[in-house]
């Protein structure tokens, strides 16, 4: 095999035999070297579409894989697996399950923007990457990553009362991701307010923090909030060939 | 005809121009083509819309042609050849293929070029499966307004396929020139099967684009921005069939993959070769060919559309592959040029 091929074998199908012996023979080491066909047999105009459908991916039809947006790159620099131009191409063919090989990296875009600002064509790639990361946690490729827990309770609280309440949304965003309330960076901030807050101050934060107050004449402005997020999630959901959503808009 | 006459072969756009132009001058003119009838590839081949106009070319060129019929001073002979060209500038004679003999002060060759055959690239099934067609049948379907369909039983295709450089740019079949506007006319019926068919799905396979100048964001940017035409890098292999539907085989050169992939319709954007005749053209009017088998043309700086033989000029695309407009462009040249030779040669005599 040309030593050049060895790039194609793909690491999640190696079986590595610590000591394997057959008939006499120390055959040990990495089996299942074979390589897959490789070969393109259709195009899935579809992928395209979603992405397209999802705030950010609008102008993923306009790329015409110069590479000027993974030359800029911030993580490309530090991993070159992460690669928005190919993802960019795959993504166009609708090679989906090209692209979920590459599921664990796509989200680690930093959002510097320099592609959107390197890009001929304005595609602008770092939407394309949000985009992408979103369809691949719509369509459960991924689970829900941390931060996107944080903002879907900053969300909800904000579409229940027009307002958030720190402490709850802290213990509610720990809770959901299985961390500590008691966090000793959180104590000792808590600690701080309780010696230097006027007492009149700490008193509304209190109560603020028992009943939850609404800002006024909410109720219409969450109607409004609430449908508007509602039409927006169902017809991403629905480009995605997907029903309504569960739980995420549910104030 | 006077002596004056200025002799014109070939009635496409550089023709035309070139006629139109003289007359408007006073200068009589003798235009000889070899079809029954004028207005070149554009009319013969029937073209739809033009590029960059947009207007159809039996509107555009046939309104060239109907103001070169109409004029008084202009002879047209059609279905005719010129088979002999003696003499000097401001005298020569002109020998056509019916025998009669005229006379003319200078020649204008707007002899066009041939369009490429595809039968030549046979790994690429042009001739084998009936839904390989050409740019120039694909312009033939939409300008006799029967559609985009496959020719094999009529359907519309789901899938079009539209290979680009099909006799250009290929050294296995002595082509080395890039013949300048395919990947423009290729964006453009893109475009049109996009907008009668917009469920079909239209892939271009290049190995550049060449869609020069102001042609960059009209027809590809739009074709691929507004039309989401998809241009993939490959150069096809083969063209095969599963005995249902067209198989493209080749390499996806951005993905390091082979593809295997099935389409309805297969479209040649073929080329342009040059004139079949420019060999029989050289000889009459003893003009040189260059290496590529156009018709020379001499440098522009000391006037437009000069051959290597005084008083013989060229225009268009018998000296190499052009577009509609600049071959008007040239027509228009080669006339001004044409004038003032004879007239420096009527003055020495």
């Amino acid at each position: 095999m040309p030593i050049h091929e060895k790039s194609l074998i793909r690491k999640e199908d190696l079986r590595r035999q610590e000591h394997l012996v057959l008939e006499g023979v120390d055959v040990s080491g990495d089996w299942s070297t074979f390589i897959g066909a490789r070969v393109l047999t259709d195009y899935n105009e579809r992928l395209q579409d979603e992405i397209a459908a999802l705030p950010g991916g609008e102008n993923i039809h306009r790329c015409w894989q110069c590479g000027s947006c993974t030359n800029a790159c911030t993580v490309n620099a530090i991993n070159p697996d992460f690669n928005p131009r190919y993802w960019i191409y795959l993504i166009r063919l609708g090679m989906e399950q090209e692209l979920l090989r590459d599921k664990e990296i796509i989200w680690q875009c930093v959002s510097c923007h320099k592609c959107t600002y390197a890009c001929p064509r304005d595609v602008v790639p770092e939407g394309v990457m949000k985009a992408t990361a979103q369809w691949l946690e719509l369509k459960g490729h991924v689970p829900t990553n941390p931060s996107m827990a944080f903002d879907e309770e900053f969300s909800a609280q904000v579409f229940a009362t027009g307002r958030i309440e720190e402490g709850r949304l802290l213990r509610r965003f720990f809770r959901r991701t299985g961390q500590p309330l008691a966090q000793p960076w959180l104590v000792a901030i808590v600690r701080g307010l309780v010696a230097r807050l006027p007492v009149g101050l700490l008193a509304r934060l209190g109560l603020a923090a028992l009943v939850h107050p609404r800002t006024p004449r909410w109720g219409r402005v969450r109607r409004v909030v609430h449908d508007y997020v509602e039409t927006q999630n169902t017809r991403r959901r629905a480009a995605l060939g997907l029903g309504p959503a569960s739980k995420e808009t549910a104030p | 005809m006077s002596d004056g006459a200025i002799l014109v072969v070939g009635g496409g756009p550089a023709g035309l121009s070139a006629a139109h132009a003289l007359v408007a001058t006073g200068r009589p003119v003798l235009l000889v083509d070899k079809a029954g009838r004028l207005g070149g590839a554009p009319i013969l081949s029937g073209y739809a819309k033009l590029v960059p106009s947009g207007e159809w070319a039996r509107d555009a060129i046939g309104g060239m042609v109907a103001r070169v019929q109409s004029h008084p001073r202009i002879e047209v002979l059609t279905d005719t050849r010129v088979t002999g060209f003696r003499g000097t500038p401001g005298a020569f004679e002109v020998t056509l293929s019916d025998g009669r003999t005229r006379r003319a002060g200078a020649a204008i060759l707007c002899t066009g070029f041939t369009h490429f055959d595809s039968v030549n690239k046979p790994e690429w099934g042009f001739g084998t499966y009936p839904d390989v067609v050409t740019t120039t049948q694909v312009e033939q379907m939409l300008s006799s307004g029967r559609g985009i369909h496959c020719p094999s039983d009529g359907r519309a295709p789901e899938r079009v396929a539209i290979l680009l450089c099909v006799g250009s740019r290929d050294r296995q079949i002595g082509r080395e020139w890039c013949s300048k506007i395919c990947c423009t006319v290729s964006a453009n019926i893109a475009m049109e099967i996009r907008e009668a068919l917009p469920q079909c799905s239209v892939y271009i396979y290049y190995m550049d684009i060449r869609t020069f100048g102001l042609y960059e964001d009209k027809y590809y940017w739009q074709s691929q921005e507004e039309y989401r035409v998809k241009y993939i890098k490959a150069r096809i292999a083969e063209v095969t069939s599963d005995g249902r539907r067209l198989v493209l085989k080749g390499e996806d050169t951005l993905v390091k993959r082979p593809i295997t992939i099935p389409f309805d319709l297969v479209v040649h954007a073929i080329g342009m070769d040059p004139n079949v005749d420019n060999r029989e053209i050289a000889a009459t009017f003893g003009v040189a060919l260059e290496r590529h088998g156009y018709l020379q043309k001499a440098p522009s700086y000391a006037g437009s559309g000069m051959t290597d033989r005084a008083g013989v000029f060229v225009a268009g695309a018998a000296t190499g592959p052009e577009t509609i407009d600049d071959s008007i462009a040239q027509g228009q040249a080669a006339a001004i040029a044409a004038l003032a030779g004879a007239q420096r040669t009527a003055a020495i005599a």
